[in-house]
């Protein structure tokens, strides 16, 4: 080997492109041996310019646009959405729909903890784990599904209320797939936390401190399992949790194994919130008239998605549409703490450390409304082109 | 046992039992072994001709050599791999029958078994890629921490026998099985067989989420395709050799059939058990436990040794 | 301790540097700051343990005001503070609050990139979002980016 090229600090780089990220995103670990030494990231891989975008949007466009900025909790970020511009427009959604409302973020948050754990058990190379955990999480699917007519993106929400209603026959499928992935997540439970094997890896692996967490503003579940409560649906109740209270889950180890068990639990208490709202489902219409156009104002509405809380800020100027919308995703708070916890931790537990906060790259990316398209000139195209290129595209395959 | 020569020297050497026979009972294994932690695991799985596709792919492929990489190094490895373990499986009982035996042949085979291991990290540390490097330093750390326990657990029955001679030792162990004998033994050289083989939950070397395929990250095309040929084989001699000397030794096609598939079907349901281990606690466990282990059979043996006398 | 509570507390902590207060809603509290008393502010509010930082909002106020606005939003409970800073066009920088919150660091890397506002004290100014060919001096969230060729 020549001396010149050795680089002193051995880097290993995971991303923006690797077997562990499902999205991109770039890590750099500098290691010693197989101990972590060092930790720096690179985001925006999956930036698509969605707050620019939000500007030229009028308001009712805006909730399909936000809906999309993530794949996984999508439905979190318009109910969001939705809740800040009725609190600009002085609007309440009436009570059947802040209902349904959480209903589907409830089984949003269920969908998304099994595909976390699934993902998560998968980075510990526990593949049967991953394949059980998502064979179940389908059932969830099939009732978003069912409920929506989508897997993702559901478009439950409009401005001012819902779209769906939720008929008997729902009510019935929804308790059914309950009770299953009840007994489903009690063996989790128990796999995770008595399983030796997998227990070697998560235990005291990657801890971040109720002092840490808090100092590095970690929020969501990777919080409550440092023992830091920070859950909105407890702190600050909006739409239907305002009556029907949440009980915060709390694990105090905070390490890899109490996210888990914090993620777990958490699923109970998803599956108690979800029977509660059915039994007490409130009648009456499903959404409210809203004005074309919010009052000038600000509002900032903040909800709990399934990885924390979800921030938005919306400001208004009377017009079509929006002022500014800002969009602090959970994942953003969270990031500092991988970088913190991987250094001194060993190389294969880095990829557990980093699923650990359940990252979601395509929330936190957000902004910037130019994409390069990759033609021969390599210009930047404007939205406009973008878009009519796409629609030349289908027209040409159609 | 005499060595074949002439016309039924080469169809033993290229056709049967070694060469193609073992080859293609290399790749029926993997296929099983697939399909079953596949199926274990609540999904399809492979179908049958999985296996060869992808070596038939694999040697239609380009091969790319890396930059920094000596091509002589990183074409000989592979070869080599597979030459040694293609070696091994002569002095084995596949499907019944040794090509070569003589006093000895215990230790070669063990050794050439391990031929596949060393190159494989020799592969990684020769192309230069970082996953690569990492990869093989796993690679040769694991070689090092399950070896000794492995040759222990081989020794045993070797011991008892009172021969270096595979087939020696098989004839002094068919009438019992010395499973039930010398059971510690036993579950030392499954795992050890499973940490020879990268196998869950010694796959650190080539964990994925880490380090992408370890090692073998460069590798690809007709390289690549030797090597999975090559773990294939040592797959099938690992598995003769335990059922050779734990399971009262191979006798027939059959007998063959019945004791490797068996033993498969044990290694691919604790594949799917297990969680991946870190490499330190792959170490820690192998010299913590597995060598005590060992050492605890040879004490016991020793012991019932002075009594019987 | 009752949101009010929260609220109140932070407005005594605040009420050195506070130039304006104003209660848009009943769990919310807008504090106006000047820039150079930033830091102090933000150091107070730790001291004190209020709260963690949940975002950092960059506004343009247009080409009238001329003027950019940073909002600084805190939560301790369902109370949110925000801190409001305005800075002309001209003049667009602010302290970086990372000496007191390391963890702002990605909030302001994002502030400084999309808002071109310099902040000052921020150790890792490298890009966090915008791709690595982006073009120098184009920042997208300012209400006069040009964007389109």
């Amino acid at each position: 080997m020549t001396t010149g090229s050795v680089p002193k600090r051995f880097s290993i780089p995971i991303g923006p492109q690797h077997p562990a990220l499902k999205e991109p995103g770039h890590f750099d670990f500098s290691v010693d041996g197989e101990v972590v030494t060092g930790a720096t990231v690179r985001l925006g891989y999956a930036h698509r310019g969605i707050e620019k975008a939000a500007e030229n949007q009028n308001w009712v466009q805006n909730l399909y646009l936000l809906e999309r900025i993530c794949g996984i909790c999508s439905h979190i970020h318009a109910t969001a959405y939705c809740l800040g511009v009725e609190k600009l427009a002085d609007v309440e959604a009436p009570p059947r729909a802040q209902a349904i409302r959480v209903l589907i973020a409830e089984l949003e948050r269920v969908h998304s903890h099994l595909l976390w754990l699934g993902v998560t058990a998968h980075e510990a190379g526990f593949d049967t784990l991953f394949m059980y955990s998502w064979r179940d999480r389908e059932t969830v699917m099939d009732i978003l599904e069912s409920l929506t007519g989508n897997r993702v993106n559901y478009s439950a929400n409009m401005l001012g209320g819902v779209k769906f209603d939720v008929t008997d026959d729902n009510r019935k499928a929804i308790e059914r797939g309950v009770n299953f992935l009840e007994t489903r997540t009690r063996h989790y439970l128990n796999v995770v936390t008595t399983d030796q094997v997998f227990v070697q890896r998560t235990r005291g692996v990657g801890v971040i401190t109720r002092e840490q967490a808090e100092q590095l503003g970690v929020i969501g579940p990777t919080a409550r399992a440092s023992g830091v409560l920070r859950d909105v649906r407890v702190e600050a109740p909006y739409a239907a949790y305002r009556d029907i209270p949440v009980q915060p889950v709390i694990e105090t180890a905070g390490d890899l194994e109490a996210r888990f068990v914090v993620r777990l639990k958490e699923l109970f208490e998803s599956y108690r919130l979800i029977r509660v709202i059915l039994e007490q489902m409130p009648p009456g219409d499903l959404n409210v008239r809203m004005p074309r156009r919010p009052k000038a104002g600000e509002a900032i509405s903040r909800v709990e998605a399934p990885r924390g809380e979800l921030f938005y800020f919306i400001k208004s100027n009377g017009a079509d549409n929006p002022e500014r919308v800002k969009v602090r995703t959970p994942t953003l708070c969270n990031m500092a703490s991988v970088l913190v916890t991987a250094v001194g931790q060993q190389l294969a537990d880095v990829p557990m450390i980093l699923a650990g906060i359940d990252p979601c790259f395509s929330c936190n990316d957000r902004a910037v409304t130019i994409s390069k398209a990759g033609d021969a000139t390599s210009a930047v195209w404007s939205w406009q082109q973008l878009r009519q290129y796409s629609q030349a595209y289908y027209r040409r395959r159609l | 046992m005499n060595a074949p020569t002439g016309l039924g020297a080469l169809v033993s050497l290229l056709i049967f039992p070694g060469g193609l026979f073992v080859l293609a009972n290399g790749l029926v294994f993997e296929w099983i072994d697939r399909k079953l932690i596949a199926r274990l695991q609540n999904r399809i799985g492979p179908r049958w001709y999985q296996p060869l596709a992808d070596i038939i792919k694999l040697l239609a492929k380009e091969e790319v050599v890396p930059e920094r990489a000596d091509p002589r190094l990183f074409f000989a490895l592979p070869i080599v791999a597979l030459a040694g373990v293609l070696t091994a499986a002569l002095y084995l009982p596949i499907a019944g029958r040794f090509v070569f035996s003589f006093p000895g042949d215990l230790i070669v085979t063990v050794y050439m078994l391990s031929l596949l291991t060393l190159c494989t990290g020799l592969a990684g540390a020769n192309t230069r890629n970082r996953f690569a490097l990492v990869g093989a330093t796993r690679t040769l750390t694991q070689l090092f921490s399950y070896e000794v326990p492995f040759f222990l657990a081989m020794l045993g029955p070797a011991a008892v026998a009172g021969s270096w001679q595979i087939a020696d030792i098989m004839a002094h162990n068919s009438q019992q099985w010395l499973l039930f004998i010398q059971p510690i033994g036993f579950v030392v050289a499954l795992i050890g067989l499973m940490g020879k083989l990268e196998m869950r939950p010694f796959d650190a070397p080539e964990a994925e989420t880490e380090i992408v395929a370890g090692a073998l990250t460069e590798y690809s095309g007709r390289g690549l395709a030797l090597f999975y040929l090559g773990r294939n084989v040592e797959l099938i001699g690992g598995l003769t050799l335990v059922a050779t000397f734990y399971l009262g030794g191979i006798h027939n096609v059959l007998d063959y059939f019945l004791k490797t598939g068996a033993l498969l079907i044990v290694l691919a349901s604790l594949q799917t058990l297990m969680t991946r281990l870190r490499i330190d606690q792959t170490v820690g466990l192998w010299w913590r436990v597995g060598a005590l282990l060992a050492l605890a059979q040879w004490l016991v043996l020793i012991v019932i040794g002075e009594v019987a006398l | 301790m009752t949101t009010e509570d929260r609220l109140r507390q932070a407005q005594e902590a605040l009420s050195p540097w506070a130039q304006e207060a104003d209660a848009p809603e009943p769990v919310r509290l807008d504090i106006v700051l000047d820039r150079s008393h930033l830091p102090s502010a933000v150091a107070a509010l730790m001291n004190i343990r209020w709260g963690y930082l949940v975002a950092i909002t960059g506004l343009d106020l247009g080409a009238e005001a001329k003027q950019y606005e940073v909002l600084y939003h805190f939560g301790s409970g369902a109370a949110l503070l925000t801190l409001r800073v305005r800075i002309a066009h001209a003049d667009s920088v602010v302290p970086s609050i990372t000496g007191i919150i390391p963890a702002a660091s990605v909030a302001e890397r994002e502030l400084s990139e999309m808002f071109g506002i310099r902040v000052i004290g921020l150790l890792d100014q490298s890009r966090l979002f915008l791709p690595d060919d982006w073009p120098d001096g184009v920042y997208p969230l300012r209400k006069d980016a040009v964007l389109e060729k």
